[in-house]
């Protein structure tokens, strides 16, 4: 039993891991912004695509696709937020953007399942099928990259936003965007930076996901409720929040499945996000907003 | 200012890549025409249902339309039903308000088929069902519902009692998605199997929104020693369970023992994207490629020139929708009552997948259409000949 209590423990984490990719995009806009991003999902999904078809070009260097993916992803948010999200904001009303992101999506989706058509794709990398069993845990080494990719992210995020002089302009706009303005700041900058960076993530989560989703234009939004969730359980524009509130929901998944049944994780995961609504609305972290980003 | 253009073509595109897309055949207008509306999940994740049904009807509606069928052309209007109650719902009324059908052919899924039965009874409109296996489809039913393959119960009894007698099976695990059909099917199989004398060991549902079934193979792992695995999934999640299940290294496709058995809900070509984690899975589908008859050669080919590929067993199911229809026609059917009579009549009809003999619930009762295939080492399938 204890074999099976660290094997679910460690399929959680995995999971939980790409949760946080898909998560911290989100949080970090809403951090700056204070604006949901429902793009978000298919940017994923446009990260998923794009690191299949690169590494199937280039004869399975899933590497290059996952750096590809990543690139696509923070081209398309910069493109998005130029084109779309910075004039609707310039007008003054905080709807418009919230609602183009819907736009954006549909129009994302609808085209992906133009071009790429609704057949489930098999994204197999080269590590997807290499299991290494050890002591009666079993683990693919598609499960470790996951695991490192996601660490490494993570720190290099935790990284730019305490020690580099743009992260801390990002978590200035975050803080007060005219009081940033004042101090030389460019807030419309910041903004961009964060939907590149942002969506960037989102790029390379979704290659990160691509060969563990069903992959088809709607990938992403199978991920994208529990990353919601993940944001608010976590204490909306929290880093620290949403990585913490990501394994969590992670581990949660796997032991309802082990334990109770993989048809409550939905029920429990939720549950969890109510109870943390009702006892600490700001989150796990999260107190002041100050503290955000 | 200069940001504006870009921005309003974005916008548009937006706007129009949103717009659902809907087609209808064209025929002239001096042409007799059954009007068939065709609802099928066009987008979601059952849109690879729709897209292979589309390429099965039009097809055949190709092949009539060169000569008719007594002075009647065939038209057919798409409407998308989405693999879900609402959206089926809403498709469904939208194609009866505007398009007008004399017969309608879908959906694919069970719990859309459900929802859209009683809409086409009330409009009194003939619905042909292929794809949906819950029993309640066709038990109560309406009279105005008809299903050409076997249902759950009859696909349940007969894989769980093949998978008794022929596998020496005795203990096995239920894997299904919590929709009508996925619990129905895992039912009767617990039900048939335990009958028998074997175990189940356990039965595990989820959501249609699971990803990952890493966590799932490994409870399944430890259970100890599973047999068979009856799984009912659609074909991404079915894709993720086999390759889930052969890392934990559960069934023959991983180095185990245990063997998956799967229904006719993944479409051809599973194998191929599983990989040789499909290895040694056992499951039903509703064409046998290697029928020696005609009908099935012709079929082939047609489809081959048409399309350049292989069909599937939802083109050819598709397809025999259609045919269907034509032979009603053929029979002096020429609007929704006498087609839905003619229907109701039908007795040994030879199609592509089998034959179709309805029963007094418009239920196909021929157990021609179930073919059983097992993934070889090459991926390729061997042909069990259980029916």
């Amino acid at each position: 039993m204890l074999t099976v209590i660290l094997q679910q423990g460690i399929n959680g984490v995995v999971v939980g891991s790409l949760y946080v990719l898909v998560a911290l995009g989100l949080t970090l806009i809403y951090g700056v912004l204070v604006q949901i991003n429902f793009a978000h999902a298919d940017i994923v999904t446009l990260g998923a695509f794009t690191a299949y078809f690169v590494t199937h070009l280039l004869s399975g260097n899933y590497f290059a696709g996952i750096a590809v993916a990543l690139i696509v992803g923070g081209v398309l948010g910069w493109l998005v937020n130029a084109a779309i999200f910075m004039p609707l904001r310039e007008r003054g009303n905080e709807l418009l953007p919230l609602i183009a992101t819907i736009g954006v999506s549909i129009m994302l989706q609808n085209a992906m399942l133009v071009l790429l058509g609704p057949i489930p794709y098999a994204f197999d990398t080269p590590y997807s099928n290499s299991v290494i069993h050890f002591g009666g845990i079993f683990f693919t080494v598609q499960n470790m990259l996951i695991i490192v990719v996601s660490t490494i992210t993570i720190g290099l995020l935790y990284a730019f936003m305490k020690f580099t002089i743009l992260g801390k302009a990002l978590r200035a706009v975050s803080q007060d965007r005219e009081t940033a303005g004042l101090m030389g700041i460019n807030p419309n900058h910041v903004i961009m930076l964060t939907f590149i960076i942002a969506s960037a993530l989102a790029g390379m989560s979704g290659a990160m996901l691509g060969p563990v989703l069903v992959l088809t234009p709607f990938a992403g939004t199978s991920v994208i409720v529990k990353a919601f969730a993940i944001v608010i359980i976590g204490g909306f524009g929290n880093v620290e929040g949403t990585i913490i509130a990501g394994l969590i929901v992670g581990l949660i998944e796997s032991y309802t499945t082990q334990f109770l049944d993989p048809g409550l994780i939905d029920i429990v995961v939720f549950a969890l996000l109510l109870l943390t609504l009702a006892v600490r609305p700001t989150g796990l972290i999260a107190e002041k907003r100050e503290e955000n980003v | 200012m200069r940001k504006q253009p870009l921005h309003a073509l974005l916008t548009s595109a937006a706007l129009v890549g949103g717009l659902l897309v809907v087609s209808t055949t064209s025929i002239l207008a001096a042409d007799k025409v059954i009007k068939i509306g065709g609802l099928f999940p066009m987008s979601g994740p059952g849109s690879y249902f729709g897209a292979q049904d589309k390429q099965g009807v039009e097809l055949a509606i190709e092949q009539l339309n060169k000569s008719g069928v007594n002075g009647y052309k065939f038209e057919v209007h798409y409407e998308d039903s989405s693999c879900s109650p609402l959206p089926a719902t809403q498709a469904a009324k939208r194609m009866i308000e505007q398009f007008k059908p004399d017969v309608a052919i879908g959906e694919e899924c069970s719990d859309a088929t459900l929802a859209i039965m009683p809409i086409m009874a009330q409009a009194k409109v003939p619905l042909l069902n292929a794809g949906s296996s819950s029993i309640k489809v066709t038990k109560p039913g309406n009279p105005w519902t008809f299903r050409i393959m076997p249902n759950e119960v009859m696909q349940g009894i007969d894989i769980a009692t093949n998978a008794y007698k022929r596998l020496n099976a005795r203990t096995a695990v239920l894997l299904h998605e919590n929709t009508n059909a996925g619990i129905g099917n895992a039912n009767v199989f617990a039900d048939t199997f335990t009958k028998l004398g074997g175990k189940i060991l356990a039965d595990i549902g989820f959501g249609r929104d699971v990803n990952d079934f890493t966590s799932i193979a490994t409870r399944v792992a430890s259970l100890g020693k599973v047999d068979v695995i009856p799984t009912y999934t659609l074909e991404g999640q079915g894709l993720k369970i086999t390759q889930a299940l052969a890392q934990a290294g559960v069934v023959k496709g991983g180095g185990g023992k245990s063997i998956q058995l799967g229904t006719i809900w993944l479409p051809f070509g599973f194998e191929q994207k599983a990989g040789k984690a499909a290895v040694g899975y056992i499951r039903i589908v509703q064409f046998d490629p290697t029928d020696k008859r005609d009908t099935v050669h012709n079929f082939i080919q047609a489809f081959k020139a048409k399309y350049n590929k292989d069909p599937t067993h939802l083109n050819a199911h598709a397809y025999d929708q259609i045919m269907l229809i034509a032979d009603v026609v053929r029979r002096g059917a020429k609007d929704a009552q006498s087609i839905r009579d003619g229907l109701a009549a039908t007795k040994n009809f030879s199609g592509v997948t089998g034959s179709v003999t309805f029963d007094k619930t418009n239920q196909n009762i021929k157990m021609d259409t179930v073919h059983y295939m097992e993934t070889k080492p090459d991926l390729s399938w061997n042909a069990l000949k259980w029916n």
